[in-house]
């Protein structure tokens, strides 16, 4: 395979690149000046070489315990538990939480063989089970049927260790990606968020 | 409604039509394997964008071909296209590309009638809540969207109880039952209001014994009567578990078609299953009617065959009363067809080709 069909391949993989578009990008790549391309070259390494989960909140990081996990000023009585890393940067995004994170990494969804074991759920327990002055979990999983029924999931491994569990209003549309919301809806979601009962 | 053109490219043995239909429709002659059906079922495919005969995109394509395409204006111009490469579907309606099946479905509106339909009265639940499904899904907009939940929600319990995952599974009892009480509930209604006129059309068509049509949940006694289907999953967990399926819920009913005090799927002749099933399609075209304010196309195939001369023009006057609309018929031969029928203009189908 040449070089150019291999990279063609390589951004294929990418999601919501089709064929058609990454022979564009490949193409495109080859008509910039060298030091742009080495320059994104070089970023693309850098990602696999210096970024890793936190092994605390599961959120991307060059750091371990990442600048979240480690910030003494964020309010450590708030879990906010959240399906993608993305999410974070959204909701931080909106300037209304404080508090801390953990990421799941998706949600339940038997179809596609993800069980409960599959997401860091066990994680989740044993942070709340340890975290002191822990007071509230919020869970911000995608308003979709998947995302509600992960919350539903949660609540009920949540609630018998006697804290807050909150689920995020229902501002977003349902089945949107939390990721895509703009800054208000987040904010309006986070404020307006509910006690989960059964 | 009126379909005024119709262009059809390699579906099944239909390589290029481009046709304009007469206002009152059109009588098709054609000896078996001519064309005639994949004709209507190239026609119907505009209104759900599947297959009447239940056959799948990929075999509808005309063989050696990249894909099939068909078009046609009623008020709407509606076409769908299908890639065998990718199997990708492209739907427009009036030349805007639809991103969402569900929102073009039934903007041409067609009732089908075929000789296949007896299966609908002789074979098992599943023919008949596929009938149901399709017509509610036409005439209410929100019972496609909860069917659809409920589908997805159903396929993720049953996933999780095969894995033997109860408490993921009872995550989904939420969404499924939302889903599912408006699937009850919107079946339940429509059975209701249509079990007179299933009757009152299996009479006119010269059945003398009462006809009744009931829906009939599956389960228990205590399980058919539940109202709260939250409760009613929790209590069939284990067993749901021990079978790894949803034992329960709207996709397990059934509609119950009787003559007299007998089944007709079990005791009904052939002639008296096949009145039921013309029945059946005479409630769709008034149920459309009803909630689109547009009389349906009628789209009969060889329907007229097998019934003796009493039936048929019983027949004729039902669809005169209650399908005045378009209608395009096919038939093997001339005598097939009703001399009433010839006003319409008749053109033949051989070999895929249409002679008008
Ligand atoms: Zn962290």
């Amino acid at each position: 395979m040449s070089a150019i069909e291999q990279l063609t391949v390589e951004l294929g993989k990418l999601p919501g690149i089709g064929r058609k578009t990454a022979t564009r990008l490949t193409f495109h790549l080859l008509k910039q000046p060298r030091g742009a391309v080495e320059s994104l070259a070089r970023a693309i390494q850098a990602i696999v070489d210096r970024i890793a989960p936190c092994s605390t909140c599961g959120n991307f990081s060059e750091a371990d315990p990442c600048s979240i996990c480690s910030d003494s000023r964020r309010d450590r009585s708030m879990l906010c538990v959240v399906e993608e890393a993305s999410d974070i940067e959204a909701i931080e995004r909106s300037d209304e939480y404080r508090g801390l994170y953990h990421v799941l990494g998706g949600h339940l969804s038997p179809l596609d063989g993800i069980g409960p074991e599959d997401l860091r759920i066990d994680d989740l327990r044993r942070r709340v089970e340890n975290g002191s002055g822990l007071r509230e979990v919020i869970v911000a999983t995608n308003p979709s049927m998947e995302g509600e029924v992960t919350a539903t999931y949660l609540r009920g491994v949540l609630a018998p260790l006697g804290l807050r569990v909150t689920r995020i209003a229902r501002g977003l549309p349902v089945g949107g990606d939390l990721e895509y919301a703009d800054r208000s809806t987040i904010a309006q979601a986070l404020v307006a968020r509910r006690e989960m009962t059964e | 409604m009126q379909l005024t053109d119709l262009t059809v490219r390699n579906f099944r043995n239909i390589t290029s039509l481009d046709i304009e239909l007469p206002e009152a429709g059109v009588v098709i002659i054609g000896a078996n394997g001519q064309g005639k059906t994949n004709l209507l079922e190239a026609i119907y495919y505009l209104v759900l964008f599947r297959s009447f005969r239940g056959a799948k995109d990929r075999e509808l394509v005309q063989f050696g071909a990249p894909g099939f395409f068909v078009g046609g204006s009623a008020n709407t111009r509606v076409t769908a296209g299908y890639e065998v490469a990718g199997g990708r579907k492209k739907v427009t309606v009036d030349r805007e590309p639809v991103r969402r099946l569900g929102a073009a479905v039934g903007r041409i509106v067609a009732v089908p009638f075929s000789p296949e339909d007896r299966g609908i009265v002789a074979g098992g639940p599943a023919g008949r809540r596929r009938y149901i499904d399709v017509l509610l899904s036409l005439s209410e907009p929100r019972y496609l969207v909860a069917l659809s939940a409920m589908r997805v929600a159903l396929k993720q319990r049953n996933a999780a109880l095969r894995m033997g995952h109860g408490d993921t599974a009872q995550a989904f009892d939420t969404p499924f039952a939302e889903a599912a009480a408006i699937v009850l509930s919107t079946r339940m209604t429509w059975v209701e209001r249509r079990t007179g006129r299933f009757r009152a059309i299996c009479e006119a068509l010269g059945e003398p014994e009462p006809a009744q049509l009931r829906y009939r949940r599956h389960g228990t006694k205590a399980e058919e009567e539940a109202t709260d289907l939250r409760m009613l999953l929790a209590s069939t967990i284990d067993r749901d578990l021990r079978r790894g399926t949803t034992t329960v819920g709207p996709h397990r009913d059934d509609l119950q078609l009787s003559l007299g005090d007998h089944s007709l799927q079990t005791y009904g002749s052939a002639g008296q299953q096949r009145t039921a099933a013309i029945a059946l399609r005479l409630i769709e075209a008034e149920t459309l009617a009803e909630a689109t304010g547009q009389l349906p196309i009628g789209l009969y195939d060889d329907v007229f065959v097998e019934l003796d001369d009493a039936r048929q023009a019983n027949l004729l006057t039902l669809i005169r009363d209650t399908l005045p609309g378009q209608a395009i018929v096919a038939a093997p031969r001339d005598s097939e067809v009703p001399p009433e029928l010839f006003e319409r203009p008749r053109w033949t189908m051989r070999g895929g080709k249409l002679e008008t």
